[in-house]
């Protein structure tokens, strides 16, 4: 059919597109850990002037804000690397650190993922977190001990892993295998305990693509609705 | 050629270019996208549209990651594709893959001065090329002579939308123009057919 218009049909599917992964990053600004992505396009077939595709989306894997937030078992990871999470058998890597105390002792985020390798005892009080990963109990008559350490896992390519939870990743054959990542040293991540860290959207970024996305819609529209003019003005030549 | 067969290659002229005009704004989102140019010439033919592609840059667009790579102004960085070519490029988002090299989501790796670099994930590209790691210089990027690099940024399209938009009614207008024409050339002929039959009879 319609070069023209199948051309300016697809900028249209793709700046909704756009606007899904912007709208998706806007409202997941408030969450902790989050991390925003961009929908990225190309010509189809080189510059074959036949419109345009989605060649998927990129996770924006930079550091969020990290802020105070008060609660008993925030953390968060100052430098690269995620901490490794399991819910019922299945592995996931996330930056957000906003764990609560579950009754079985373990520490679980809003959607029940458990922070592998740390289980805190019954009777434990006043939990703390060490720069390099060791949580540290005093129990009811003021003894301290070390319950465990905080494991971190890092990627050759974590751009590539896949969103599995709002702020949860699972691996992929591109991101590579999780490996250990040492905390606490020079040139290492730091666990702070009682930060968050804050989404990576920008606020005012995200509006500004939306505006983007919307005028560009719009601007294929107008191209579809010439191709149809045409076509129309096509249809009418036998006829004047 | 008569007048009625040379309205039909401006329609048809018109047409071709309303193709490229759409292609171009479908592509407004496209990162390197270079959009097409169109120009129609008068031959013993009629109207003959040809295209070529604007090497003019797309604005660069701020990204923070480090791994992305864009030109500011002339030149241009190597890369190599899977096949083993050898291809110059202007802005790509590479990735490190599992050995470590800089690949794109094409499978393009990004070379150095002894095939493609390897980097760790914390190295850092200056505007010459010089691949940093943990402060050591690891490698450099095999760039044109003259090529000031970008890391953290990707060039956008260079597509300008307002410009397409205002094309886009030109030929649009244009169309309807060679058909009017076309009316009235038919028109002038049905006359000359119907009426100096008449005449004569």
């Amino acid at each position: 059919m319609d070069r023209a218009m199948f051309a300016a049909a697809s900028g249209m599917a793709a700046q909704q597109q756009n606007l899904d992964v912007v709208a998706d990053n806007l409202a997941n600004a408030d969450v902790a850990g989050f991390k925003g992505a961009q929908a990225t396009f190309a010509a189809i077939g080189g510059n074959a002037q036949l419109g345009t595709t989605s060649t998927g989306t990129r996770e924006n894997v930079a550091q969020g804000k990290l802020m105070k937030s008060g609660g008993a078992f925030d953390v968060a990871i100052d430098g690269t690397g995620f901490f490794r999470v399991e819910r019922d058998g299945e592995r996931g890597f996330t930056r957000a650190g906003s764990f609560a105390r579950a009754p079985d002792g373990s520490l679980r985020d809003g959607e029940g993922w458990r922070l592998a390798t740390i289980r805190i005892p019954a009777g434990a009080i006043d939990v703390a977190v060490a720069p390099d990963g060791a949580v540290r109990v005093h129990d009811a008559v003021g003894a301290q001990r070390t319950v465990g350490r905080i494991a971190l896992a890092t990627f050759d390519a974590p751009e590539r892993l896949r969103p599995i939870g709002s702020a949860v990743f699972a691996v992929t054959g591109g991101s590579g295998m999780a490996r250990d990542l040492a905390a606490g040293g020079d040139r290492q991540p730091k666990l702070a305990f009682g930060m968050l860290e804050k989404s990576n959207v920008s606020i005012v970024e995200s509006m500004m693509a939306i505006l983007a996305a919307q005028r560009a819609y719009e601007a294929n529209a107008k191209g579809v609705q010439a191709a149809d003019e045409m076509l129309r003005i096509a249809n009418n030549i036998h006829r004047s | 050629m008569d007048g009625i067969h040379l309205m039909a290659t401006a329609l048809a002229a018109a047409k071709s270019r309303l193709d490229v005009s759409a292609a171009n704004l479908a592509n407004v989102s496209s990162d390197g996208f270079h959009k097409s140019l169109v120009r129609a010439t008068l031959t013993r033919d009629g109207l003959v549209v040809r295209t070529r592609t604007d090497a003019t840059p797309g604005p660069l667009r701020r990204t923070g990651r480090s791994f992305d790579l864009a030109v500011a102004g002339r030149g241009g960085f190597f890369v190599r594709t899977p096949a083993g070519l050898l291809e110059t490029a202007r802005s790509r988002s590479f990735d490190r893959d599992a050995s470590g090299r800089l690949v794109d989501d094409r499978g393009d790796a990004l070379m150095g001065a002894r095939g493609p670099i390897v980097a760790s994930a914390d190295a850092t590209i200056d505007a010459r090329g010089i691949v940093r790691s943990v402060g050591r210089v690891a490698d450099r990027v095999a760039t044109i002579p003259g090529t000031a690099l970008q890391s953290g940024f990707v060039e956008g399209a260079n597509v300008d939308g307002v410009r397409e938009m205002v094309d886009v009614l030109g030929e649009q207008r244009a169309f309807e123009t060679a058909q009017k024409t076309l009316a009235a050339l038919d028109e002038e002929r049905q006359k000359d057919v119907n009426d100096v039959v008449r005449i004569k009879a």
